[in-house]
């Protein structure tokens, strides 16, 4: 089973890493769910692949009533962000799924119906959790054509998708970034390969450098938080993205 | 692994065993409507022979105008064969996502304590045996079509053989008829052994 970490938290107002599953077959890649809380509900972010479901769900019900999620939050459109969506609304058929418009009709081959999709215009989005503004930020071609980030100015967290991802090796499983020279190492082919455009990354980097950032959280790997995360942004400002080595 | 997580991932190779042997039963129809779309053409100049060989072929040409009668009977029993292979492959596939899906809830319910999550898997299990009945009705009809399609090729065996007696009174044109008569009884047999093979396909034996 995965297990839960509050990640921030200010009265039912909270962010829960689900991360780190130790039973989870090498074959599938790891990956980092989150749930965002207010007012009594919840909103899941990237909730993972179908074969990750109980691991997810298990672990986020030790944590959260499941029944009260209002939603989903898919960064893209990728089978290990969101295949996971039947399962999830086999549970609560009436959960939302927010995700780029230029997907809205791709996703729903995980599951889902016309009325389940809340589609992002290019520009981005505000997604109300009961009362709580979270913004969808644009972060496109990074790595998906359409692509968005998940932004709580209140609890100053972004969520960044494949953004800051790394794939850590075995035993380097720490939640948060602790030595980020040592961390980038994890980082650097990753973000070379899936990256797809060095003028979307620029974009991104002038616009986040921008937002008031406390804990970047990507989908896969660990957390960068404190100057780890101007770090970043720097790191991968400075990045030649987009290359494949054939 | 419960004994309930056995169960369904024991269905996986047979759900997926059902899908290959549908696939199977599809490719023998095929064969089947292309033979009989070659029996109309055949008769259709079977019926111009007769024409020539007037009065004495009168019989023959009958014969070969319910040849063609039979084609287009037969074509038209293997296009209802065709509909319900195509519902048997949607139903399939249902049952192949259904194991999928209740193999994982089950695995959320034996890790969670979430009362709902035991109600939404009870509900799953209930709409696969829906599923599985619908695809058992599936698989009946289908045993049922093919069981008309081999009576109708009962009826295209005796109409050949008839044709067969038919062009021994051909007269100067016995030998052509006899020929063509010949080919038919040829071509209602290789449909005949292609319905014998469908019968005994495992999708029906379940062996």
């Amino acid at each position: 089973m995965k297990t839960t970490k509050t990640i921030f938290q200010d009265g039912d107002h909270k962010w829960v890493a689900i991360v780190r599953d130790p039973d989870k077959p090498n074959y599938l890649v790891d990956t980092n769910e989150y749930l965002v809380t207010h007012g009594g509900r919840g909103l899941l972010l990237d909730p993972g692949g179908a074969e990750v479901f109980p691991a997810v769900f298990s672990a986020l019900a030790s944590e959260f009533d499941p029944s009260a999620l209002s939603g989903i939050f898919a960064s893209h459109q990728d089978p290990d962000i969101c295949s996971s969506l039947a399962l999830w609304l086999e549970f609560n058929p009436n959960m939302r799924c927010h995700v780029s418009w230029l997907w809205s009709s791709f996703i729903p081959h995980f599951g889902g119906s016309a009325a389940t999709f809340v589609s992002i215009p290019d520009e981005g989005a505000d997604i109300s959790l009961e009362g709580l503004m979270l913004r969808a930020v644009p972060a496109h071609y990074l790595h998906s054509s359409g692509n968005f980030h998940l932004y709580d100015k209140v609890a100053k967290v972004l969520f960044s998708g494949d953004v800051g991802a790394a794939l850590l090796p075995p035993g380097e499983d720490a939640l948060f970034v602790e030595n980020f020279d040592a961390h980038i190492r994890h980082a650097e082919g990753f973000h070379r390969r899936w990256m797809g455009s060095n003028e979307a990354k620029r974009r991104w980097c002038e616009r986040v450098a921008q937002m008031e950032i406390d804990m970047l959280c990507p989908q896969h790997g660990a957390i960068y938080q404190g100057a780890d995360v101007q770090r970043f942004i720097s790191w991968f400002d400075d990045l030649q993205v987009g290359m494949a080595g054939a | 692994m419960t004994t309930a997580l056995v169960a369904g991932t024991a269905k996986v190779p047979q759900a997926g065993a059902d899908l290959l042997r549908i696939v199977r039963i599809n490719e023998e129809i095929k064969t089947v409507v292309n033979v009989a779309f070659k029996i109309n053409i055949m008769a259709l100049n079977a019926i111009f022979l007769a024409k020539r060989a007037g009065t004495a072929a009168r019989g023959f040409g009958v014969l070969s105008n319910e040849l063609r009668v039979f084609s287009q009977d037969l074509r038209d029993c293997m296009a209802t064969l065709t509909s319900l292979i195509h519902g048997c492959v949607d139903e399939v596939s249902r049952v192949l996502q259904d194991i999928r899906h209740t193999r994982l809830l089950r695995e959320a319910v034996a890790m969670s304590s979430v009362p709902r999550l035991a109600e939404v898997l009870a509900t799953r299990e209930a709409e696969n045996a829906g599923h599985q009945q619908q695809l058992a009705s599936l698989r009946k009809k289908l045993q049922r079509a093919l069981e008309d399609a081999f009576q109708l090729v009962e009826l295209g065996g005796v109409l050949a053989k008839s044709a067969k007696i038919e062009a021994a009174y051909g007269q100067s044109f016995a030998v052509p008829l006899a020929q063509v008569s010949g080919e038919f009884d040829g071509i209602v047999e290789e449909i005949r052994r292609s319905l014998e093979s469908l019968r005994r396909s495992a999708f029906f034996t379940g062996q």
